[in-house]
C-alpha cells in the first residue's frame, strides 16, 4: 500500500510499503477513503518532537472502512463492513482512566509507555503516528491502518453522509469542542482564542454552542482570520496591535473570562521575547516557544479560566506563573478525550448544527501529501484544512 | 559523595540496558569527546569517563528488584492470571515457557542475549491463594532467584495492588549482575515492564505492540534509534495467533 512516512525534518515521502496485518486480537484494519493532515502534524515535520524514527507513518485523522477484525473484537460493537472513523487517540476501555472517561490518558495503550514516563511522570495514551515516546503505532496517512482496541475507540457512521462532514471527528471537531468545554463558560462570557486554525475555527463555534457572548479571535492570516469572523468573532491580527492593551480595551479593563491557547508550542510573535524563544528552541534547550501561553496568563480576567488544546512537547522557560497564581486563574489542558465528544458530535453534524466541510481548503490525492505538508506549515495557498484521498491519482478541487 | 552515588543507582536503574552497555556507551562517548580536540570535546570525554567508572563500579553480583502496580480487576482474578505459570511468557517478555513439573516445582527457560536458553528449576514456597505467591530457584540452577507477588485488595475499592519483589542473581558471583547478564537489560526495568505488561494483559486481555506493524524504510538514522527505544525487542509478540488458538 501506499503511505506517507516520515523521513527527517522536512522530508515526508510517499513509499510503497507492506499492508497492515492484524497483530493482537481487539485489531481491525480499515481501508482508508478520506484522512487529514494535522496541525500537529506540522510539529513533527519542522522535526520538534522527539522519538520519531525514520520510516514511520504519518496521520492520526482518519476514516474509512474496517475490512478485517481479529478474534478478541466485540463483535456488537464493530465488524466487517462498518463505515467508522477512528479518533486519534487509542484507548483501551477498561483502564482506571478510561472508565474516568479519560480516554487521551488511557494506562494501557502505549507500548513504549516508559518512555514518556521518563519526561512526564506517567505516560498518557498512546496515538496513531506521533512519535514512538507515544506508542510508535502506524499512523493513517495510507491507504489501510491496523486500528487497536477497534471496538473502543472507531465510531460507526451511517451511509449518506459525505467524508467530509464527518472525517474531523477524528480529531479536530472534539479537540476544538474539548477546548471550549474547558473554558467553563457560562452564558455570555468573553473568550480569546488564540490561532485560527482549523482546531481554532471548531473551537470558535463550539464557543459559541455553549453559550458564549463574544468570541475574540487572534491570528494574523488574513483568510482565517476572515474565517474566524464568518462564525461571529471579532478577530485581532497580531502583527497589527498589541494583543494585551487591545484586550483590555474591547473587555474594558476586565479581560476575557476565559483564554483558549489554541496555537501550542511553535507559537509566532514580536520582539524581544519571541527571538529569545526561537533562539533556544533552535539551539535544543527550550523544546516550545510559549509565546501565546504567556500573553493568555497576562491577559486572563482574574479567576478566569485558561484552556489549552495546544500542542506542547517539552519545557517552556519564563512563566509568568506569578501572575496566574496571583490572579487567581484555572488552566485545562489535555489531549482530547474523543470517546466522549463523537458521538454528541456527530448527532449535531447529523442535526445540521454544523457542517465541518467549511474548514475544507484543499482536496489532494495521498501522493501530493509532501507538497501538501509545505503549502499547510507555510500557510501558501490560502491553505487552511488538507483532506488527502489515498485511492485517488487526480483530483479537480 | 553518597548522595551522588545513590542517585546515580537510581539513574542507572531506569534505563533500559544492563550496565555493561552503559560502560560501552560511555567508554564511546570517551572516544568521541577526544576526538573532537575541542573544550567541548574534552569536557565530553571527561563525562563519559566518570560515567564509565561509575557504572563499572556499580555492577554487584546480585540485583533485588521491586515494582507495584495499581490495576482494576478484583485480588482473584489477578492471582488466577498469575498463578497459571505456562501463561507467564504472555507478559514475561524474556520467558519462552514455563512447564509445571508438579503441585510445587516447574522448570522455566528464558531467553539471553543472542536467544541463549538459560534455564531453571523453581520451587513455590507459599501460595496463598487470591494473596501472595512466593518462589525460589533450585540447586543447579543457571541462576540464582527467588521472588513473590501479593496481591492486596485497595481499601478505597480501586482495584487491586499487584507487587513483585524479586531477586536474581549468578551462582558464584560473576562480575556482572544477574539478570543484566542474563538478558542484556536492567533487572528494575525488565521486573517493572513485566508487572505493567501483567495489567494490561489482566485489563485488556493483550499486551499492547507494535512489533511486526508495517513502516517505511527505516534507514542507518532509523536502524539506530530502533535498537535504542528497542522497538524490536522490548516489545512482546503480536498475541492474535495465541487467541485464535484459544477460540479453535
Amino acid at each position: 500500500m501506499k503511505a506517507v512516512c516520515w523521513m527527517g525534518k522536512e522530508k515526508m515521502q510517499v513509499h510503497d510499503v507492506p499492508d497492515p496485518k492484524i497483530l493482537n486480537p481487539r485489531d481491525a484494519i480499515v481501508r482508508i477513503t478520506s484522512t487529514c493532515i494535522c496541525g500537529s502534524d506540522l510539529h513533527l515535520y519542522d522535526g520538534f518532537i522527539p522519538t520519531m524514527e525514520q520510516g514511520d507513518i504519518l496521520g492520526h485523522e482518519f476514516m474509512g472502512e474496517v475490512i478485517e477484525v481479529g478474534p478478541g473484537v466485540n463483535k456488537q460493537k464493530i465488524k466487517v463492513g462498518d463505515r467508522v472513523v477512528v479518533p486519534f487517540t487509542i484507548a483501551c476501555g477498561n483502564c482506571h482512566s478510561c472508565k474516568d472517561q479519560l480516554w487521551s490518558c488511557c494506562d494501557n495503550s502505549n507500548p513504549n509507555a516508559w518512555i514518556a514516563e521518563k519526561m512526564m511522570g506517567y505516560s498518557p495514551s498512546g496515538l496513531f503516528g506521533y512519535t514512538h515516546m507515544l506508542g510508535g503505532y502506524s499512523g493513517g496517512q495510507a491507504q489501510y491502518a491496523r486500528v487497536p482496541y477497534a471496538d473502543v475507540g472507531p465510531i460507526k457512521i451511517p451511509d449518506g453522509i459525505p467524508d467530509e462532514k464527518v472525517v474531523f471527528l477524528s480529531d479536530i471537531f472534539p479537540t476544538g469542542y474539548m477546548g471550549a468545554e474547558n473554558c467553563n463558560i457560562r452564558p455570555g462570557d468573553t473568550i480569546a482564542v488564540w490561532g485560527c486554525g482549523p482546531v481554532a475555527q471548531f473551537a470558535i463555534r463550539s464557543c459559541f454552542m455553549l453559550g458564549a457572548g463574544r468570541v475574540i479571535a487572534i491570528d494574523r492570516v488574513p483568510e482565517r482570520l476572515e474565517m474566524a469572523r464568518a462564525a461571529g468573532a471579532e478577530t485581532l491580527n497580531f502583527d497589527e496591535v498589541d494583543i494585551l492593551e487591545a484586550l483590555q480595551e474591547m473587555t474594558g479593563n476586565r479581560g476575557p473570562d476565559a483564554c483558549m491557547d489554541v496555537v501550542g508550542m511553535e507559537a509566532s510573535g514580536h520582539g524581544a521575547m519571541y527571538a529569545y524563544d526561537r533562539a533556544k528552541q533552535l539551539a535544543r534547550i527550550e523544546t516550545d516557544r510559549p509565546i501565546v501561553l504567556r500573553q493568555a496568563i497576562m491577559a486572563c480576567k482574574k479567576g478566569g479560566t485558561i484552556s489549552v488544546p495546544g500542542v506542547y512537547g517539552g519545557f517552556v522557560d519564563k512563566i509568568p506563573f506569578g501572575a496566574y497564581m496571583n490572579k487567581g486563574i484555572t488552566m485545562k489542558t489535555g489531549q482530547t478525550h474523543m470517546m466522549r465528544y463523537m458521538g454528541p458530535l456527530l448527532e449535531r453534524v447529523q442535526r445540521g448544527d454544523i457542517d465541518p466541510s467549511f474548514v475544507i481548503s484543499h482536496k489532494l490525492p495521498l501522493d501530493q501529501a509532501p507538497e501538501g505538508y509545505r503549502i499547510f506549515r507555510d500557510k501558501q495557498d490560502r491553505c487552511i484544512k488538507i483532506v488527502l484521498k489515498p485511492w485517488e491519482q487526480q483530483l479537480a478541487a | 559523595m553518597q548522595r551522588s552515588s545513590a542517585s546515580f543507582d537510581h539513574f542507572s536503574s531506569q534505563l533500559p540496558f544492563g550496565p555493561k552497555t552503559l560502560v560501552l556507551g560511555a567508554a564511546a562517548l570517551v572516544a568521541y569527546g577526544l576526538t573532537r580536540r575541542s573544550k567541548t570535546g574534552t569536557a565530553l570525554a571527561a563525562a563519559g569517563g566518570l560515567l564509565a567508572y561509575k557504572a563499572a563500579r556499580g555492577q554487584s553480583t546480585e540485583s533485588s528488584t521491586h515494582a507495584v502496580f495499581l490495576l482494576n480487576a478484583s485480588p482473584e482474578q489477578a492471582y488466577k492470571l498469575w498463578r497459571n505459570f505456562k501463561g507467564l511468557p504472555r507478559f514475561m517478555a524474556h520467558l519462552k515457557s514455563v512447564r509445571e513439573l508438579d503441585s510445587r516445582r516447574s522448570e522455566w527457560i528464558a531467553l539471553g542475549p543472542g536467544q541463549r536458553e538459560i534455564r531453571w528449576h523453581a520451587e513455590i514456597t507459599d501460595d496463598t491463594p487470591n494473596q501472595r505467591i512466593a518462589w525460589r530457584s533450585l540447586p543447579n540452577s543457571d541462576v540464582y532467584t527467588s521472588g513473590s507477588v501479593e496481591f492486596r485488595s485497595d481499601p478505597q475499592g480501586r482495584g487491586t495492588f499487584v507487587s513483585a519483589n524479586v531477586r536474581y542473581g549468578i551462582p558464584g558471583g560473576s562480575v556482572t549482575s544477574g539478570l543484566a547478564a542474563l538478558f542484556g537489560k536492567n533487572p528494575e526495568f525488565v521486573v517493572r515492564e513485566d508487572l505493567r505488561r501483567f495489567k494490561q494483559l489482566l485489563e485488556t486481555g493483550e499486551v499492547p505492540t507494535t512489533r511486526g506493524q508495517t513502516h517505511g524504510p527505516r534507514g542507518i538514522h532509523g536502524h539506530t534509534e530502533q535498537v535504542l527505544f528497542r522497538e524490536k525487542t522490548n516489545l512482546p509478540d503480536p498475541q492474535v495467533a495465541l487467541a485464535y488458538s484459544h477460540s479453535a
